[in-house]
């Protein structure tokens, strides 16, 4: 049934994601379809998820299918919570495409308890991995936010004016769309940071740099930290700043992926 | 038949480049000049020329309308900087009913660049305006067809959905504008050139919420005037520079030969502001400099980009054009038979006047043998041979006028004439001519005007 329910969110994204891509095709301004059948998608993904709560006793935040499946849910909240705005319902051109990622490799590995769940668990580990994630989903926002950036803002300068500056935001609400991103992601990645060092203290044990998950997220600070600095520099900073933004993300995927070849525990450390 | 006809020369943004419209556009100060300069020319004995951003076109009426034609390539290349031969490949020409067709489907919209903008109705209609001031430029002939071409741009305006919602280039800079900010509430704008187009374009920013508005122009008592209609406050050119740093959008519509917004100037006023400017050049020639789009955080559009951006919505109006397109070849059908018409005119009434005197000479012949008649029976006699004349002559007179309109019956017309002995018209005697025909025909005398063939078409 979890299962059921998580591939029904997937094909429902995937509607809304080809609904997306349609209006892109067509350079036309997004229409409430994608984002309401992006909306069914994210109801039947809770749904699925609270019924792991309920079936395990357990928050799915533990194991590479869950806590998959739970930042696919926070990135689709985002998603959604931008496209209350209208001229931002093109943001799940960007963001889909990660929630599908997410949610396919959950089902494809399984959304089932890993038998680690005794030692994950209290307040500050709910509270790391939550603000771990808060801070992805909204990161993964401001970046989807500048890469649109990007490409309007080359749109318009080079005097395109086709499917990209048709579909795609105003530069105006991009940048908007990237500050809130930033400043939702990255206290949040902070918080998260600082629960899951306060949390490893609890077992009389430092900060555990030699875990690939720990790297991961200084690694995205670090990149998040320097983007939000570019957007503090005096002059023009829109293209700027989303480059940066752009570049930030880049080195966060790129670092997770060097991680997920690279350390053993791969499919464990989100 | 007389070879005078109506011919166009024109080059329009389907066949030249902004840089070349820039060059062989004429302004008003230099219309008069260059009208004049073309009726001196003894092939055109009427001439109007429409220049706009989007076009410029010699509308002649020509006895000859080769040498004529000639005149107005030779003006164009003289404005161009180019040989004839040269410039020859931007143009387009076109005679008789297609030159009718392509004023009204101008006036209608239809030709431009944004199908079914109003603006372009309001520009002929100037054209001819200015025609009409200047001694002999308008005729009989380019008289009727302005006035018939603005006819027909409101009536597509009126009875077709074209006008309706379409984008403009004010649309389309707002459009522009809010791809960069988003909402328009609360942004402020500065408009250079006092002009039409760019107030137009301010009202259009004004009613998507822009709250701070400046206008700068060359002499300030006119930007007064304009702050005074639609609010703001009113600057000189030489303020500009202090004032450029806190606006948002910058409209330029100014008709200065020269660039009045130059990139050094704008780059040194502007310093470190952090929030983007955008740049709408709607004047011809263009006011800002084209290295002003370079600069970090401006965005810059001339005439051309506006026109892009409405591309897509042109597409999607050109669908629903083929009604504006039935009723402006309606006219110009109409409009074309008025003209053949005017031609057959002393075709019929010659043809009559062979008649009458065919009448007259066998009246005379019939009276002579039959002597003892009474006054009151001559006069019978005379009524039923006139009555016998115009019962004859009625068909014909009808087919006449019906074979103006038709091109295949030229050969058949001017046998006629030969065989009437009648001379060529004289196109600068029309409106005389005019008056004669509505004396002539078979039971009034009346051609059909442009009303009656527009009764019989729908009939």
């Amino acid at each position: 049934m979890i299962i059921g329910l998580h591939l029904l969110a997937f094909v429902l994204y995937a509607t809304a994601w080809v609904l997306q891509l349609r209006g892109f095709r067509r350079g036309r301004e997004p229409g409430i379809s994608g984002v309401t059948v992006a909306g069914a998608g994210l109801a039947v993904h809770a749904a699925g998820l609270l019924l792991y709560a309920l079936s395990y006793r357990s928050l799915p935040l533990v194991g590479l299918g869950p806590a998959s499946s739970s930042l696919a849910l926070f990135i689709s909240l985002f998603a959604l919570a931008a496209s209350v705005r209208t001229d931002l319902r093109a943001a799940g051109l960007f963001l889909l495409p990660l929630v599908l990622l997410l949610l396919g490799e959950a089902v494809v590995v399984g959304i089932e308890p890993t038998g680690r769940q005794i030692a994950f668990r209290g307040p500050w580990f709910v509270l790391h991995v939550s603000a771990i994630f808060i801070g992805y989903a909204g990161l993964a926002a401001a970046s989807a936010a500048a890469i649109m950036y990007v490409f309007q803002f080359r749109a318009l300068k080079r005097k395109e004016f086709g499917s990209v500056f048709g579909f795609f935001p105003a530069l105006d609400s991009l940048d908007r769309l990237n500050k809130v991103g930033l400043a939702v992601g990255f206290p949040a990645l902070s918080v998260g940071l600082l629960a899951g060092w306060s949390w490893t203290l609890t077992f009389g044990r430092g900060l555990a740099l030699d875990k690939p998950g720990t790297i991961l997220g200084i690694v995205t600070w670090g990149a998040y930290l320097v983007a939000i600095t570019a957007r503090s520099r005096p002059g023009p900073r829109g293209e700027r700043a989303a480059v940066i933004s752009a570049l930030a993300f880049l080195v966060t995927l790129v670092a997770f992926l060097a991680l997920q070849i690279t350390a053993r525990e791969a499919g464990f450390f989100l | 038949m007389d070879a005078a006809t109506i011919a166009l020369v024109g080059l329009s943004h389907h066949t030249a480049s902004i840089e070349l419209r820039e060059r062989v556009y004429v302004d008003s100060a230099s219309l008069r000049d260059t009208v004049r300069r073309m009726m001196e020319s003894t092939a055109i004995h009427e001439c109007v020329v429409l220049s706009t951003c989007n076009r410029t076109e010699f509308y002649l009426h020509a006895a000859d309308p080769a040498s004529a034609e000639a005149v107005a390539i030779g003006t164009v290349a003289a404005r161009a900087g180019m040989s004839p031969a040269e410039v020859e490949t931007c143009l387009y020409h076109r005679h008789g009913h297609e030159g009718v067709l392509h004023l009204f489907r101008v006036a209608a919209g239809l030709d431009s660049l944004v199908v079914g903008e109003a603006e372009i109705l309001g520009q002929v209609g100037d054209a001819y305006e200015l025609g009409l001031s200047l001694p002999e430029s308008v005729g009989p002939v380019l008289h009727r067809l302005f006035q018939s071409a603005q006819a027909v741009g409101g009536a597509v305006r009126s009875e077709t959905s074209l006008g309706r919602g379409a984008a403009s280039i004010p649309s389309a800079a707002v459009r522009l504008a809010a791809k960069v900010f988003g909402s328009l509430e609360g942004r402020s704008a500065m408009v250079i050139g006092a002009g039409e187009m760019g107030i137009t374009t301010l009202r259009c920013l004004l009613s998507e919420g822009i709250s701070d508005v400046l206008v700068a122009n060359r002499t300030l008592d006119r930007a007064r005037e304009t702050v005074a209609q639609i609010g703001g406050r009113a600057i000189s050119l030489e303020d500009v520079w202090e004032e450029i740093s806190d606006v948002d959008i910058l409209v330029t519509s100014t008709s200065a030969a020269e660039p009045v917004v130059a990139r050094d100037k704008l780059e040194s006023s502007r310093g470190q502001v952090g929030s983007p400017l955008v740049v709408l050049d709607i004047a011809l020639p263009r006011d800002v400099e084209p290295g002003v789009g370079g600069l970090p955080g401006i965005f810059l559009y001339n005439i051309d980009d506006l026109h892009k951006v409405v591309g897509a919505t042109e597409e999607a109006r050109r669908a629903e054009a083929a009604p504006a397109e039935t009723l402006v070849a309606d006219h110009a059908t109409r409009f074309w038979r008025w003209y053949r018409s005017r031609e057959v005119g002393p075709l019929i009434k010659g043809l009559r006047a062979h008649g009458e005197a065919v009448r007259l000479a066998e009246l005379e012949r019939l009276l002579l043998g039959l002597d003892g008649l009474s006054e009151s029976d001559r006069d019978r006699i005379e009524a039923a041979t006139r009555r016998l004349l115009n019962k004859l002559l009625h068909p014909s007179t009808v087919a006449l006028r019906q074979a103006a309109a038709d091109p295949n019956a030229i050969n058949f017309l001017d046998r006629l004439r030969e065989e009437l002995g009648l001379a060529a018209v004289s196109p600068r005697s029309e409106g005389v001519m005019e008056e004669e025909i509505e004396g002539s025909g078979p039971t009034n005398g009346s051609v059909a005007t442009e009303s009656e063939e527009a009764n019989e078409t729908r009939s």
